[in-house]
């Protein structure tokens, strides 16, 4: 359904997007992670046609973005990072707008309009002008308006960027919806923890080159499987990184200024016999405690830790 | 047969606020109160003496200044059609949507020229009166109706190039305003100084030619000029026509590059930086 092969976007010297391939089935909601800068934006903005790949080839929905345009644009609903909208429109006029944009046929218009704000709950606010709406219900509007015409692929660039934890949990739940009708959807973000609960699939995007591709439930397993430690004591030198890494659940060990950071990949009770041994190996511990586990971050360390270069 | 969905849009939200009507009305009452003046000016109170001459003069000035307000008018709804949008980063969805480059402008340009077409259009009753005392025949009220909005298409269209090429709506409405007063005095002008010299030197028949050429670029000679007003070539709106033609085409093509970079990709030339500061 979304297909990238080789797909690279260079302005002038900087790569942009670095030899992107990527498989998105029907029916599959993708997440792209990356922090800002990462090229998320560029990616998508190829694949919405607003910009030209300089080399590489995309499809979406068997078409070729760059020799087909108008036919990935009749298939694609597409949401960007920072939109406007038409503040003189009431919410129904907008969505009708856009329809005769894609010429929807006007004996279904209304019809759909209905079901897409009530998908998006919105109902209540349907002759309400644009501009009345929160930010939060015009970022719903917004996924309203890239339905409108049935498309059959979503891309849907941060769609809960700039939105109050009220909001966010709202829109979570539009996106959860969304999931429900069967549509490809490709979404960014640039927090991991936000897509968890909705994308199929994930992919990490680091500047400009994708370097990471997996299940979610492969992602979360692993988040549940890997822990990060946090160590403060006092040894003598070389005793504490000695006792470490003849654990062989140890998988990692960073030395901080003030302690060491260790990726742990043991249970409960092997952790506790660790420290056992710290204990008994003479360090005195003043701090053992497991830190909060980013996911994405620990799915970057551990590719790196699989590939030997983090 | 749809109508273009820009045209429908823009034309819903600019009718139904009350300030269309009101601009309408007012400039419609502006016209009654002009055009009753000046005939009441030509008849002196008395309807025994009516000069067909005078009532002609009436005709010319009352669709000379209706010329002026429309031409200075036009930049003003069409000057930041498309930079607005792309301020307002509506632009960038506008764009994802099967409405090609020409769709947009074409929108842009009917729904800016809507409102400045139905002020003229109103206005032909008011035209109509002059009929009663003479001086003017229908053909040419039809034709100085018709030029009319000629030009203001004219205008129009250039003003959406503009605000396409433009990225900031401040330049655009500048370079607008910039032509507008091109067309209407710098031509008007350019015309006048070549023919006086011409007047004085006979002999430099160049200038006699450029002086019918800028005569024929603006938009106040040539409705003259259709009302027998003033002495032209029998085709002068066709020179007209031609010149702002070739004027929109080479306009059009930058336009383009802004809305679809990527049509212009196989060329050598390339925009620089990122499609998405045009979009």
């Amino acid at each position: 359904m979304i297909l990238t092969q080789n797909l690279c976007k260079k302005y002038g010297r900087m790569v942009a997007i670095n030899e992107m391939n990527l498989s998105i089935s029907t029916g599959t909601v993708f997440g792209l992670v990356g922090e800002n800068g990462a090229g998320k934006t560029t990616a998508l903005s190829m694949l919405s046609t607003l910009s030209m790949p300089t080399s590489g080839y995309a499809y979406i929905n068997g078409y070729e973005v760059s020799r087909d345009p108008r036919s990935v644009r009749q298939s694609i609903g597409y949401m960007p990072d920072s939109f406007g909208v038409y503040d003189e429109l009431t919410v129904m006029e907008y969505l009708r707008f856009f329809a005769d944009c894609y010429r929807v046929d006007r004996r279904i218009v209304k019809r759909r309009a209905e079901e897409l704000l009530e998908r998006v709950n919105l109902t209540e606010k349907r002759h309400t002008y644009v501009n009345a709406l929160s930010r939060g219900m015009q970022q719903r509007l917004e996924i309203a308006r890239c339905l409108m015409h049935d498309p059959a692929v979503l891309i849907l660039d941060e769609p809960a960027s700039g939105l109050d934890p009220k909001s966010r949990l709202e829109m979570r739940g539009v996106l959860q919806n969304l999931r429900d009708m069967g549509k490809t959807i490709l979404i960014s973000s640039h927090i991991l923890n936000e897509l968890a609960e909705v994308a199929d699939e994930v992919g990490i995007l680091r500047k400009g080159s994708l370097v990471v591709i997996a299940a979610i439930q492969v992602m979360l397993q692993h988040s549940s499987a890997y822990r990060t430690i946090w160590i403060q004591g006092f040894a003598p030198h070389g005793v504490m990184k000695r006792l470490l890494s003849q654990d062989q659940h140890v998988l990692e060990v960073c030395e901080q200024p003030d302690g060491w950071e260790v990726l742990y990949a043991g249970t409960l009770a092997q952790q506790a016999e660790l420290l056992q041994r710290l204990v008994q190996g003479g360090v005195v511990v003043s701090q053992f405690r497991e830190q909060p586990t980013d996911i994405e971050q620990l799915f970057l360390r551990l590719s790196a830790v699989q590939e030997g270069t983090w | 047969m749809r109508i273009n969905p820009l045209l429908a849009k823009e034309f819903h939200q600019r009718m139904r606020t009350a300030r269309a009507p009101i601009v309408i009305t007012v400039y419609l009452l502006g016209m009654v109160v002009l055009t009753f003046f000046m005939l009441y000016e030509n008849v002196q109170g008395q309807l025994y003496l009516v000069q067909p001459s005078k009532s002609q003069q009436v005709f010319v000035l009352l669709s000379l200044l209706q010329m002026t307000v429309v031409a200075f008018l036009t930049p003003a709804f069409s000057a930041g059609s498309v930079s607005g949008e792309r301020e307002r980063r509506t632009l960038t969805v506008l764009l994802t949507t099967p409405l090609s480059p020409f769709g947009v402008l074409l929108g842009k340009v009917l729904s800016s020229s809507a409102l400045l077409v139905l002020l003229v259009v109103v206005t032909l009753p008011v035209y109509s009166l002059v009929f009663l005392f003479g001086g003017a025949v229908p053909q040419e009220v039809l034709a100085v109706l018709g030029f009319q909005l000629l030009t203001i298409v004219v205008i129009a269209t250039i003003c959406v190039l503009f605000s396409t090429i433009a990225l900031r709506s401040t330049w655009s409405t500048v370079f607008s305003y910039g032509t507008v007063g091109m067309m209407m005095v710098v031509f008007g002008a350019l015309g006048y100084g070549l023919k006086t010299l011409y007047q004085q030197n006979p002999i430099e028949l160049f200038t006699l030619h450029w002086s019918q050429f800028f005569y024929a670029l603006n938009p106040l000679y040539v409705e003259a000029a259709l009302q027998g007003a003033v002495s032209a070539k029998p085709a002068i709106w066709l020179t007209f026509t031609e010149f702002y033609a070739v004027v929109i085409l080479i306009l059009l093509i930058p336009s383009l590059w802004r809305l679809r970079p990527q049509w212009f990709a196989r060329l050598s030339v390339r925009p620089s930086g990122s499609e998405k500061q045009y979009q």
